[in-house]
């Protein structure tokens, strides 16, 4: 379960951004996962959930996670396919046979901290 | 309320470590495998027998991420080969920050550095550790299915070796179906099929570990 470590170095971005912006709460993080990071998302909640008791900077902090499909384009032809079942994903263009190129759907992000 | 817009990678601070790692390697001159597999795959059977083939002609150093044994360890330090054991403290994954540590202990007057994963094909494959190169292994009781059902580490693979393949006789084991399964989640990994245990395809395997070293403009 290394959605544990994810959720720990969200803490520890959190606990810095709160410092720099002078903060007394973080009322709200909105974060982006993408399908493909290998993060799933109840674990990911669940593992934060864990951490409010031990760590004051999240204790009444609402999280909030958008979950992006994967995108994957043809450096070709520059046709984009899309993917919400990462099982499904076929890397390869149906026209041109080309590898593609992952353009979204890995990434792991912070996007914005909404405090107080 | 304030509302502040950072746009930050969660693994910023992985990220990091895992590039400072690259430039240590790179300045040493060394070539870093990353190896990744189920428990139980065959990780240090391979890893034994790729040292066995190559220690006379390159020097070789070994981190091993195991959980809290140093019984792979050990087994690697009969080779007499320079390891040292990351604890990980029951951690599922390696991550940069521990192979940074680890390289401070290890010996860097080396030129492949060969990384042990933690035994998971969910969780390393989130984590950079600075390697050059994620080898995944595969092995033939583990199913046909895997690649799908783990796509996330197959699509990180350079290399997939199949292990066990001695096993295939016993076992309903569809090897086409893996290869097509591979090509469709990451077209550009090679794919290699080997039996640590009885030898089979490891020459093609220790030819493409060469290759790699020869070509990596390194030495
Ligand atoms: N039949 C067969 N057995 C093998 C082969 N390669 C490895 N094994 C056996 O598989 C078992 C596990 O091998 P290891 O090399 O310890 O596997 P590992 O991936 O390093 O395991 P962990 O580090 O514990 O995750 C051992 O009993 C090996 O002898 C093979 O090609 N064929
Ligand atoms: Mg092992
Ligand atoms: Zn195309």
């Amino acid at each position: 379960m290394h959605e544990g470590a994810i959720a720990e170095s969200i803490v520890d971005i959190l606990k810095q951004v709160k410092e720099e912006n002078k903060l007394n709460r973080i009322v709200k993080v909105r974060l982006k996962i993408g399908k493909m990071s290998g993060v799933m998302v109840d674990a990911l909640l669940f593992a934060l959930e864990a951490l409010r008791t031990e760590e004051d900077v999240v204790e009444s902090t609402e999280f909030e996670v958008t979950e992006t499909d994967v995108k994957a384009r043809c450096n070709l032809c520059n046709r984009v396919y899309e993917y919400t079942d990462i099982s499904d994903i076929v890397m390869l263009c149906e026209q041109c046979g080309m590898p593609l190129d992952i353009i979204e759907g890995k990434e792991m992000k912070i996007i914005d901290v909404e405090g107080e | 309320m304030k509302r502040v817009i950072i746009e930050k990678k969660i693994l910023e601070r992985n990220d990091e470590s895992a590039k400072k790692i690259r430039e240590i390697l790179k300045n040493r001159g060394v070539f870093a495998l990353n190896f990744m597999a189920s428990p139980g795959a065959g990780k240090t059977t391979i890893i034994e027998k790729t040292i066995e083939a190559l220690k006379d002609n390159y020097r070789i150093s070994y981190i091993d991420g195991d959980l809290d044994t140093d019984r792979d360890a050990s087994r690697i330090k009969k080779l007499g080969i320079d390891v040292v054991q990351i604890n990980t403290s029951g951690a599922c994954h390696l991550d940069a920050d521990m192979v940074l540590r680890a390289l401070e202990q290890v010996s860097l007057d080396c030129d492949i550095l060969i990384i042990e994963n933690v035994g998971n094909l969910v969780c390393p494959a989130t984590f950079d550790v600075g390697a050059n190169k994620n080898v995944v292994i595969l092995s033939v009781p583990e199913g046909d299915d895997k690649v799908k059902k783990y796509p996330v580490m197959f699509n990180v693979a350079d290399v997939v070796l199949l292990n066990k393949i001695d096993l295939l006789k016993f076992l309903n084991f569809d090897v086409e179906r893996v290869k097509k399964e591979l090509k469709e989640i990451n077209p550009d990994a090679d794919f290699i099929e080997v039996s640590a245990k009885e030898g089979y395809g490891l020459d093609r395997w220790f030819e493409y570990v060469r290759n790699l070293i020869e070509n990596s403009s390194l030495l």
